[in-house]
This record gives structure tokens, C-alpha cells and sequence, in this order.
């Protein structure tokens, strides 16, 4: 039974797997943190610290939970099937380096079914505790989620159709050797991906994470019956989603930076690394500038936004075959 | 010595045992095991049967052992790859399902014949057995007609209802002209080659012209279409699946349906062959319909709040899934991409398979439900998942698989189709890539929705509070149904966690390299190769490695949680949820199936057409602030029943109204028609050169 496939010796492989996905782990809040101080400040307001986000998680990890009577043994492993399929799907992209250490055993297609996996568990549990506020949540995002697919698939088909293939390390390595990508498909690949991870990550317009009122919330309703130990995870996984999600954007479309395969030496993987998370900072910083530019949009407005995605990518689909 | 031969007279034998021996008996109890033990064993030898002929490669053809005074009218039996891995579905879905009926039949003891039930079932399984095995015309017609029966008197098994009667009569008039257009392209085949035999439609098959192939094709799609349920003749499919007992519709919704499938593959890839890209519209065709299906098979289930309704509209769906996969491998094949038409013809049949194990596995879960609350209402269910923890947890696992989300079943041949549809490019013609993309769109769609809806499904029978009194004092299942979704649920399992049994089982059916797919180990991992800007590369999946790397993550989770992060030692406390201070939730607070799928109606209400109407009633007229009570219905439109269905059969009753003056009860008028029909056909013979 061969485990592992690739040039690289297994034991680089998972070195670089654990390494990375410790990484991804340890800087996802902090980049939560930078996105909100971003917001704060654009405000005109101080804004807490960029670490607030540790301190909130230790917070919540020593504080005793309330588990309601109504809800079942799915409410509380929801929590922990998120952050497991999170943190896989984590394993599987190439974040800070070229390279996905388990290429060989998934691809972004697995990536797009880990991260389902998780939001169909975060939508049973918004249902599980007998709330209506969970049940807003888990109606909304039934909605949104059945147009997110098809975007995110699409930008998938035009990406793969551009760089070739669904693996991972070769489709960052294309993109990578390439340079800027300036091929009209990838550009329209842009768009429709920036808004899916809008969309994706509950950002403006399509939820607001900082609200707790019945009208706009979509992703915090569903968690809204956590407490404790839960509810950090929950808040971590869903920081690791964003973070992993916005370093498939800059690695696919603003490859710019990174070097072209792992084989190159130490110090261009380190200026690689680096360079990704200034272009994630970056990034980040424009999801939060465009957060304090728009309101929330009507939810029945929302369909439209996605819409455009998927048109979007089909375009580029289009273009890409003409 | 070679016991194979005598393989299917053995499972012919015990079928009818099956069917016969529960009429010697009266008591309920010994009339379900009677009848059900026999066809558990049955299906067992089946599974057995097709096994051994995929493993041995080679297939098996039998004597015929009625007379063959008429050549063309015999019964003949030839079991190949094809036929045998249908056979393994039929079997593997029938023994869980003879299993559950165990249990399952005891709902209705007392109420309706078991015995009725007991052999209709067994005649069902062993003809659908049959179909796959014949190997000319005739048979195949003969054992087609007796499953079509069969279902048709399973369908109206609980005949006191008007509305299973109506949607028997719907199911028996669409599967009639499903049997007549099959027969019509086998009559087409039969004028080119002068045979009945299924022999000497396959060494024909390189000499049809593209018109025959065309005509035959398109008879086919929409006769065994009618079957599979593809979009727009599934009108049957949510009238039917519903109305017949759980245990029927699983093995009609996991296990007919293929049935149809079967015979879309035998005619498509054993008569009509595409070999030319003259051929690829065909595949195109199926491309299309496919996708179509899909869709609108999940819209429809997405609405709907009928447990059994909308798990029925999501085999219109997955057929959809199926029947794409089948065109594109179609489109494949008429360039000669050889490697790609076993990619998707791989993740049609994968699909085919896996459909048939989590959809059975569903309805065997929504009939124990039904069995326990009495009602298909999911507004009615509600806080099952307390009351039938088995149930709740097979029922998770297939909604799991058919959500297409990992380490399940579902999740390896949406992967496999999704391949193929991102292989497309390779097609050297601009319409059918952007046909194919256009058709991805469709897909993906599909499964956002289908993932969304079965959160509905789950959730809302099996989670939150009960609903009703009748959930409320919901019971678990018998142990055999259990059991027999036990079966099931596990081969959801391993169907997911080692694809290599699927995928080893189709190219052996088929007959292509496995390796042009995936790597000729166990454990090795499905592989897909691309070329793109002069490079190559290759997608691969290994669900045994992702299931390993998955294992790890969660021990280093757990560690860093026990190890780094004890922290406080925290408490966890049980509270009933926050009600706002309004007092004790009741149900009706809670979120119902019908209020979950609300935005998804409004979203695609250009489709729903949804019509809410609200009746308000007052105390008196004068004061419109005072109501006594406030009533809304909200419904959806059946989009084909008003606009394709209801049109045509209103048309067909004009016609037959016009011809009804021809028959006026008068003699001399009779008399008068007969003199015009001689004197016609005497001017016809001397006319006639």
C-alpha cells in the first residue's frame, strides 16, 4: 500500500502537512482580528486589539456551557465535526508553500465537500435546538448555500480549465509559473470567487458577522444556542475557513510571489510564505474596507449577488473556449 | 465442478417459493416469514450469481429449458458484465429490503393481506432479476410486463385510499407508453436485422445506418426513460413512490429505476454503439434531459414536505445524475476519448449503484418513521432522533451519501462526474464543450440543493421537538427492520471508504482497463489525468487516505484539547432554550419544513410559481380588527401537470370525444360502416398493381 505518492519523501510531506495546518491554526484568528480592527478603524473608531480574537476564544474555553434539554446528541458533535473537516480541508491546500502535502490523496473537490460537510452540520445543529432563531439561520443558509455551490463549482471548472486539472499543487504550481494571471477566464474567475468567499465566510452583504439581530443574522443564528467550548470552536473553525479560503484566492488568482515548486531552497519558500500572508493581510484589508462601503442586502436580494458570481464564471467559462 | 449454471433456476426456485408458500398459511406472523425469508435468501444467491460472474469475467448464458417450438417466442438467458452488475444491485438493495420486510410487514397485519404483499414483492424482485438476464425480445418484454404489474398491484396494495388508486392508474398509463415506444425500437431493430435475438442485435450493431441508430436511440431514451423517471415523463414517479408501501418504494426507487437504467445502457451501448462524432448528439441528448432532471427533480424535492414525496423527487434527480454521466460518457465515446467514456461511464454506474443503496436505505428509514408516527407529514414529525436513535442515525448516514458530501458513498461518484464534466475540454467541438459546461452549471446547482434539502429532511423529521402527539410517543423500529438498514447503511460505507469494490465491479462489467481510472490497488486512489499549457497532471482521490489523514487530525485535535487547552474544568449544564421570556416553547414556535424551504421558493419563484392565499374571517363585518380566524395556504405548481400534462390529455379526451359520434347504438349506421369498410379494401385489391 503506497500512502504517498508524490517526488517528495513522506516524511517532508507530513512535516510540511502538520506544519502548515499548525500555521493555518495559529494565525486565523489574528487575522479575524485585523479584519475588525480594519473595520473599526474605517469607522472612525479605536476598534480592541488584533489579538482580541485569542483572548475571546481562551474566554469562551474556560467558561461553563448550556446544552438545551430540547437538543440531541447532532448539536453536540456539530461543533467538533466542523472543526475536524475544517482542519482537513486545511490539509489539503497549499496555503505557504507551492505544495499540498496530500495531493495524492484529495483535491479541491474534496476541499469544496469538506467545507459542505461542515455547513450541512452547522445547519442540523441551527435546527436541533427547537429555537426559531435557529431555525431563520438554518432556512437562510439552505438559500444561500444551494447558489454558493454552483459558483463555487464553476470558478472551480474555469480554474481547472485554465491551469488544468483539480489537484492542488499543480494547479498553484501553474498559476505560480504563469506569473499574473491575465487570462480573461482567470479574471472573471476573480470576481465570481471573491464574491462566493463573501458569501462563504458570511461577510457583508450577504450576513453580518457582528450582528445579533433576528432580521440580518444568518451564520450567527444557527450557532446562537453555543456556549463555551463549542462556540470556540465553532468561531476558530470559521476564522481557519476564512483564512484558507482567502489564501486559495491569492494563490490561485494573485500568484505573484510564490515560487513555482517546493525544490527551490529554503529562503524563496520563507519569501513565498511571507509573501502570502501580506497578500491574505491584503486581501482582508479590502473585505473590510467593503464592509463599511455596503449595508446588509435584503435576503431576497442576496440571489442576485450570487447570481452575478455564477454568470461571472461562466463567462469566463466562455471565454475560455472561443 | 461449476455450480454457476444451476445458480438461477436455484434463485427462479426459491422466488416462487417465496410467492407460493405464504398462501399456506393464516397466520400474519408465519405469512411474512413465508415470504420474505425465501427472497432474502434469493437475493443473497443473486448477489452471489453476479459476483461470480464479474469476478470470473466470462458470462453465462443457459439452455433455454422451455421448448423452443417457436424460436423467436422462447425464453432464452444470458447473464453478462452489464446484466450481472444490474443483478448485483437488485440483490444487494432486495436482501436489505426482504430483511426490513420482515418488520415492516407487521404494520399491516391485520389490516391488509400480508400474504398479498408477501408474494407481489417476490414475483417483483425475481422479474426485475429476469429482465437483466434475458436475452431476446420476447423475454425481456414478457419479464418487463410482469414488473410492471407487479409494482402497479404493490403501488394500489392500500387500495382504500382513492389517492393510491389515482396514482396507480397515473403509473400504469405512463409505464404502458414507456413499453410501447421500447417496443416500437425493438420492432425497428428487428425489421433491420430480421431476429428477436439480443445475439443478433449486438453483431449488428456496426452495420445500422445513423438514421436506425437515431430512431432507435430516441425510442429508447424516452421508453426506458419513462421507467428511470427523467424529466418530462416522471409524472408517475411522485404519485407512485409515495402511495406503495416503504418497503416497495425503496425497492422501486432504489431498485426499479435502474431497472430502466439498464435497459437505456443495453440498447445505447450494446445495439446502437456510438462510434462516430456523428453519434455524439445522442450523448448530447442525454447530457441535456440528464441535467434537466436533476434540477428539476431537486427544486420539486425541495419544496415539499411528504417525506416520501420528496425522497421520490430525489430520484428524479439522481436518475438525472445517472443519465448525464451515461450522455457524456456517449459524447466521449463518439470522439474516440476512450479513457474519458470509462471515466464518466464509471461515475454513471458508481452513481447507479450508490443511488441504489442510500435511496433504499432512505425509504426503509422514512417507513419506519411512517410505521411509528403514522404520517408522512414531516410538519408532523419533529424529535425522532430521541425517540428512534437507529433510525435517526441510518437515516443521517443516507442523507449523508445522497447530499454527495464525504466520507460517503455519494460524495466518490459526484466526484467521478464532476471529472468528467471538467474533462469536457478535451471534446474537439466548441457547442458540445459549452453544452457540457451549460450542463455543469445545472449539476452543480443540483447538489447545493439537494445538500440544503436533505438538511430539511433530517432535521426537520428526526430533530428539534416533536411536532405531535404521534411523535411524541414514537417508538424504535423492529430489530429487523433495523437490521435491514444496518445492511444498507454499512454498504454506504464501504461503497465510499473503498471505491476500488465499485469501481473493479463496473470495469469488469463493462470490460475496460480499470487502470485507465484508477490504480489496480485495494487501496489505491482514483485517478484522473489532465493536460493543460503543455503540462500534465493528475487529480487523484484515496478515500482510504483521507479516512487515515481525517483519524489523524481528529487525534491531534483531541490532543491539543487534553494536552495544551484543559484550562478551567468547565461544567456543562442542561436548560431547556432561551424562549425570550414568553414561557415554555411550544411546538409551534418551531421551524417547519415548509417555513425551512420558504427561501428557497422565493428564490426561484419564477419556477414555483408559488400561490398563498390567506382567508381571514371576521366576527362582523363592520370591524375588520377583530378576526376570528386566519387561515393561509401556500402551494406550488406542478409545472409539467399544468402545462404539458393536463393540455395533451385534454386534447386526447377532445379526439375521442369526436370518434365517440361514430358509435351511435344504431344497427343500420354499424351496417352501413361495414359495407364502406368491404367495398374500401375490395377497390384496395384490384387496385392495386
Amino acid at each position: 500500500m503506497t500512502l504517498f505518492t508524490t517526488g517528495a519523501d513522506s516524511l517532508k510531506v507530513v512535516a510540511i502537512g502538520a506544519l502548515q495546518v499548525v500555521a493555518v491554526f495559529a494565525f486565523a484568528p489574528l487575522l479575524t482580528g485585523i479584519m475588525r480592527k480594519v473595520k473599526a478603524r474605517t469607522q472612525k473608531r479605536i476598534g480592541a486589539s488584533v489579538f482580541q480574537p485569542y483572548y475571546e476564544i481562551s474566554k469562551l474555553w474556560s467558561k461553563d456551557e448550556v446544552v438545551s434539554d430540547y437538543s440531541s446528541w447532532v448539536f453536540r458533535s456539530a461543533p467538533w465535526v466542523v472543526a475536524l473537516a475544517t482542519i482537513t480541508a486545511a490539509l489539503f491546500i497549499p496555503v505557504f508553500v507551492p505544495f499540498s502535502p496530500f495531493s495524492a490523496a484529495g483535491d479541491v473537490l474534496l476541499v469544496i465537500g469538506l467545507l459542505a460537510l461542515a455547513r450541512f452540520f452547522t445547519m442540523l445543529a441551527g435546527i436541533d435546538a427547537a429555537s426559531a432563531f435557529g431555525g431563520i439561520g438554518t432556512s437562510r443558509e439552505m438559500m444561500i448555500s444551494s447558489l454558493v455551490e454552483p459558483g463555487l463549482f464553476l470558478t472551480i471548472f474555469v480554474v481547472s480549465l485554465t491551469l488544468g486539472g483539480t489537484d492542488l499543487t499543480s494547479l498553484v504550481g501553474a498559476a505560480a509559473r504563469s506569473g499574473v494571471v491575465i487570462a480573461p477566464s482567470m479574471l472573471f474567475g476573480l470576481i465570481s470567487f471573491f464574491i462566493i468567499i463573501l458569501a462563504e465566510t458570511g461577510r457583508l452583504p450577504f450576513d453580518n458577522p457582528a450582528t445579533h439581530l433576528e432580521l440580518t443574522m444568518v451564520h450567527e443564528a444557527m450557532v446562537l444556542e453555543y456556549s463555551g467550548r463549542s462556540l470556540a470552536l465553532i468561531e476558530w473553525s470559521q476564522s481557519t475557513k476564512q483564512l484558507v479560503l482567502l489564501a486559495l484566492l491569492a494563490n490561485l488568482f494573485l500568484p505573484l510571489g510564490m515560487p513555482t515548486s517546493i525544490d527551490v531552497g529554503l529562503l524563496p519558500l520563507g519569501l513565498g510564505a511571507l509573501a502570502v500572508l501580506a497578500k491574505v493581510a491584503l486581501i482582508s484589508v479590502l473585505v473590510a474596507y467593503v464592509e463599511t462601503r455596503v449595508a446588509k442586502w435584503r435576503l431576497f436580494r442576496v440571489p442576485d449577488l450570487l447570481t452575478v458570481a455564477i454568470a461571472s464564471a461562466m463567462v469566463g467559462m466562455i471565454f475560455f473556449y472561443l | 465442478m461449476n455450480f454457476l449454471p444451476m445458480l438461477l433456476p436455484a434463485i427462479v426456485a426459491l422466488f416462487i417459493a417465496g410467492a407460493l408458500l405464504p398462501l399456506a398459511f393464516r397466520d400474519p406472523r408465519r405469512e411474512a416469514v413465508a415470504s420474505f425469508v425465501p427472497a432474502a435468501a434469493s437475493s443473497l444467491l443473486t448477489v452471489a450469481l453476479s459476483a461470480s460472474v464479474l469476478l470470473s469475467g466470462s458470462a453465462l448464458r443457459l439452455s433455454s429449458p422451455v421448448v423452443e417450438a417457436i424460436p423467436s417466442m422462447s425464453l432464452s438467458f444470458y447473464v453478462d458484465g452489464i446484466g450481472a452488475f444490474f443483478m448485483l444491485i437488485i440483490g444487494l438493495v432486495s436482501t436489505s429490503v426482504s430483511i426490513y420486510s420482515l418488520g415492516y410487514s407487521g404494520a399491516y397485519s391485520g389490516k391488509h393481506s400480508i400474504r398479498a404483499l408477501g408474494s407481489l414483492l417476490n414475483l417483483f424482485v425475481l422479474s426485475m432479476i429476469l429482465v437483466t438476464a434475458t436475452n431476446n425480445v420476447f423475454s425481456f418484454l414478457l419479464f418487463w410486463e410482469l414488473m410492471s404489474l407487479a409494482s402497479f398491484l404493490l403501488v394500489v396494495y392500500e387500495h382504500e385510499k382513492e389517492t393510491n388508486l389515482r396514482s396507480g392508474i397515473t403509473y400504469l398509463v405512463m409505464t404502458h407508453i414507456g413499453t410501447a415506444l421500447i417496443t416500437a425500437a425493438f420492432l425497428v431493430l428487428y425489421f433491420q436485422t430480421g431476429s428477436l435475438s439480443f445475439d443478433s442485435f449486438r453483431s449488428a450493431a456496426g452495420q445500422l445506418s445513423s438514421f436506425t441508430k437515431g430512431l432507435v436511440f430516441v425510442l429508447a431514451l424516452a421508453g426506458f426513460g419513462t421507467k428511470a423517471g427523467l424529466v418530462p415523463m416522471h409524472i408517475w414517479l411522485p404519485e407512485a413512490h409515495p402511495s406503495a408501501p416503504s418497503n416497495v418504494s425503496a425497492l422501486m426507487s432504489g431498485v426499479m429505476l435502474k431497472v430502466g437504467i439498464y435497459g437505456l445502457v443495453r440498447v445505447t451501448l450494446g445495439f446502437v454503439v456510438p462510434s462516430s462524432p456523428g453519434d455524439a448528439w445522442m450523448g448530447l441528448l442525454m447530457v441535456v434531459t440528464g441535467s434537466f432532471s436533476a434540477l428539476v427533480g431537486v427544486l420539486y424535492a425541495s419544496v415539499e414536505h411528504d417525506i416520501k414525496r420528496a425522497l421520490a423527487y430525489h430520484s428524479v434527480e439522481n436518475i438525472g445524475i445517472i443519465v448525464l454521466g451515461l450522455g457524456l460518457s456517449v459524447v466521449f465515446m463518439s470522439f474516440g476519448l476512450q479513457s474519458l467514456a470509462a471515466l464518466a461511464l464509471l461515475a454513471s454506474m458508481y452513481h447507479s449503484l450508490n443511488h441504489a443503496v442510500f435511496k433504499g436505505l432512505l425509504f426503509m428509514g422514512a417507513g419506519s418513521v411512517l410505521m411509528r408516527t403514522g404520517t408522512a407529514d414531516m410538519n408532523r414529525m419533529g424529535g425522532l432522533v430521541k425517540k428512534m436513535p437507529w433510525t435517526a442515525l441510518f437515516f443521517l448516514v443516507g442523507s449523508i451519501a445522497i447530499a454527495g458530501l464525504p466520507p460517503l458513498n455519494g460524495f466518490v461518484s459526484e466526484w467521478l462526474t464532476m471529472q468528467a464534466l471538467l474533462s469536457s475540454y478535451q471534446v474537439p467541438n466548441v457547442v458540445l464543450q459549452l453544452s457540457i459546461g451549460f450542463a455543469s452549471i445545472a449539476f452543480a446547482l443540483t447538489l447545493g440543493l439537494a445538500s440544503a434539502t436533505f438538511v430539511k429532511l433530517f432535521g426537520i423529521s428526526f430533530l428539534s421537538r416533536p411536532r405531535s402527539k404521534a411523535a411524541e410517543e414514537a417508538i424504535e423500529a423492529p430489530k429487523s427492520m433495523l437490521a435491514g438498514m444496518t445492511l444498507a447503511g454499512s454498504l454506504c460505507v464501504v461503497l465510499g471508504v473503498l471505491p476500488f469494490v465499485a469501481t473493479s465491479a463496473v470495469a469488469s462489467a463493462f470490460g475496460f482497463d480499470i487502470g485507465l481510472v484508477s490504480s489496480y490497488a485495494p487501496f489505491g486512489p482514483l485517478t484522473v489525468g489532465y493536460a493543460a499549457n503543455g503540462l500534465r497532471s493528475v487529480s487523484s482521490l484515496s478515500m482510504p487516505q483521507v479516512l487515515v489523514i481525517t483519524g489523524a487530525v481528529g487525534a491531534a485535535l483531541l490532543g491539543f484539547v487534553t494536552v495544551v487547552g484543559p484550562g478551567r474544568k468547565t461544567v456543562t449544564r442542561r436548560y431547556t432554550t432561551w424562549e425570550g421570556g414568553f414561557g415554555a416553547l411550544d411546538e409551534r414556535t418551531e421551524y417547519t419544513a415548509t417555513s425551512l424551504s420558504q427561501p428557497i421558493r422565493s428564490a426561484f419563484r419564477s419556477f414555483f410559481r408559488p400561490h398563498t392565499s390567506v382567508k381571514r374571517e371576521y366576527y362582523s363585518d363592520s370591524n375588520h380588527l377583530i378576526k376570528r380566524s386566519v387561515s393561509v395556504t401556500s402551494e406550488t405548481r406542478e409545472v409539467f401537470e399544468d402545462h404539458l400534462y393536463s393540455p395533451a390529455l385534454r386534447a386526447v379526451v377532445a379526439v375521442l370525444d369526436r370518434v365517440r359520434r361514430l358509435q351511435t347504438g344504431r344497427i343500420n349506421s354499424y351496417l352501413l360502416y361495414i359495407m364502406v369498410a368491404t367495398i374500401s379494401l375490395l377497390l384496395l385489391v384490384v387496385l392495386q398493381p
